[in-house]
C-alpha cells in the first residue's frame, strides 16, 4: 500500500467529515487523493497536525474529524498522544501514514525504521482503539470503526512521489474550509459589537 | 464579584476578562500563578472549558483547531513556554489569521530569583514585536479585567493574536 493508495481510502470513509493533514507529503497527498473544502492543509508548525485535529473535535462533538499525520511530524509531538488519551474525543480519527522516513526532507529514515512503535504508545498514553495495518482492506476497515473514544491508526505505507500541491493561500484555506464545515459565524466574522 | 475561595483579585479580573471577551475555551500549561486562574474558573465560570496541554506548542495547535470549529480560544501559559511556541505561532496561527487571546504569566522579570528564567523573560516583549504579536502588561488587579478582555476583543474582531502579561509584581508576593 502507498501511501496515495492509503489517502484515496481516508478520503473515500470521510465522506463530508474535516481532514486536517501534516504539511507535505500528506498534505500534497491529500490534495491529490481528492481536493475538497472539508481539507485543511497545513503549511508549517510540523507535528501540530493532531493537536489542531482535537482541538477541532473538541470544538465540534458532530462531526467526526480525520488527521492525516507523518510517522516524523507525530514524534515531534507525542505528548499529543498523552492529550488525547486524557480526553478521549470519540470523534477524533488520527491516522499516521508511516513510511518509516522522512520523505518531504529527502528519505532520511525515522526512528520508526527502527522499530520504534507508535501504536503501543498510543496505547500506553490510554488510546485504547489502535491498529496497525499495511492493507488496504485493513485500512478501511480500521478507519470506519466506532467506538467510545479516539481511534489511532498506524498506516504502514511506501512512499510514493507526490504528484501537486494544495493551494498556497492560508487565509482561503482557513476560509474555504470553516465554511464548508459551517463553523459558526462568530468566528468567521469576528466577536461582534 | 464576592469569592468563597481566597482567589485573589488579578486572577478574577483575569478569568471576568477572558469570559468578557467571549472565550470560553483555556488551553493551559500551568506555573504557580496560574493555579489561582484555574481555580477561579473553576469556581466561578463554570462554562468555560479548561484543556490542559503537555506542551505550549502543542497548546497553540489545539486553540488553532477549536477556532477552526468556531470557538475563540484563550492559551494560558507561562513566558518561558513562548519560546517553545515559536514554530506554531510563525507558522500556523499568524498566517493562517488564527486568532487566540494569550494569558502569559511572567518568568525573568522584576522580582525574580532564578537566573535561568531571566534571558527569556527579558526577551518575550521583544519577541512579540519581531512577530507582530500586540502585547499589554496588566498593571494592576483593578484594570486586570479590562486589559484582558479589550486584548481578547481585538484578537478575535481583527484575527489576530493578543498576549496579556501579568508581571510578578502582580501575581506574587515577592519576598
Amino acid at each position: 500500500m502507498t501511501r496515495i493508495e492509503a489517502t484515496r481510502i481516508i478520503v473515500d470513509l470521510a465522506g463530508d467529515a474535516p481532514i486536517v493533514a501534516s504539511l507535505g507529503h500528506p498534505a500534497y497527498d491529500l490534495f491529490a487523493a481528492g481536493d475538497r473544502p472539508q481539507n485543511f492543509y497545513t503549511w508549517g508548525s510540523m507535528g501540530l497536525a493532531s493537536s489542531v485535529g482535537l482541538g477541532l473535535a473538541l470544538a465540534r462533538p458532530d462531526v467526526r474529524v480525520f488527521v492525516l499525520d507523518g510517522d516524523g511530524s507525530l514524534l515531534m509531538n507525542l505528548g499529543s498522544l498523552a492529550t488525547i488519551g486524557l480526553l478521549q474525543p470519540k470523534n477524533l480519527v488520527l491516522v499516521v501514514m508511516d513510511n518509516e522516513e522522512y520523505a518531504t526532507t529527502g528519505g532520511q529514515p525515522t526512528p520508526t525504521a527502527h522499530g520504534a512503535d507508535l501504536d503501543a504508545a498510543a496505547r500506553a498514553m490510554g488510546i485504547a482503539a489502535t491498529a496497525t495495518v499495511r492493507s488496504e482492506d485493513d485500512l478501511r476497515r480500521a478507519g470506519a470503526e466506532r467506538g467510545d473514544g479516539p481511534m489511532f491508526i498506524v498506516a504502514k505505507v511506501k512512499e510514493s512521489a507526490p504528484t501537486a500541491k494544495p493551494p498556497l493561500d492560508c487565509v482561503f484555506i482557513k476560509h474555504r474550509f470553516m465554511s464548508a464545515i459551517r463553523s459558526p459565524q462568530s468566528a468567521i466574522e469576528g466577536a461582534g459589537l | 464579584m464576592t469569592t468563597t475561595t481566597a482567589a485573589p483579585a488579578w486572577a478574577v479580573g483575569v478569568c471576568t476578562g477572558v469570559h468578557a471577551a467571549g472565550s470560553r475555551d483555556v488551553v493551559y500549561v500551568p506555573d504557580n500563578p496560574l493555579s489561582h486562574v484555574l481555580r477561579v474558573f473553576e469556581h466561578q465560570f463554570r462554562d468555560v472549558r479548561l484543556v490542559l496541554a503537555t506542551r505550549e506548542e502543542e497548546a497553540f495547535g489545539i486553540a488553532a483547531g477549536l477556532y477552526l470549529g468556531g470557538r475563540l480560544p484563550t492559551v494560558m501559559l507561562q513566558s518561558s513556554g513562548i519560546g517553545n511556541s515559536l514554530n506554531a505561532l510563525t507558522s500556523l496561527l499568524v498566517p493562517y489569521q488564527i486568532p487566540a487571546l494569550m494569558i502569559v504569566s511572567m518568568r525573568g522579570d522584576s522580582g525574580e530569583w532564578n537566573a535561568a528564567q531571566v534571558p527569556m523573560g527579558r526577551a518575550v516583549r521583544a519577541i512579540f514585536d519581531s512577530i507582530g504579536v500586540p502585547h499589554a502588561t496588566v498593571g494592576s488587579a483593578d484594570s486586570a479585567a479590562e486589559t484582558v478582555r479589550l486584548a481578547g476583543k481585538t484578537a478575535f474582531g481583527t484575527r489576530t493574536l493578543g498576549a496579556c502579561l501579568l508581571p510578578r509584581c502582580l501575581t506574587l508576593k515577592v519576598p
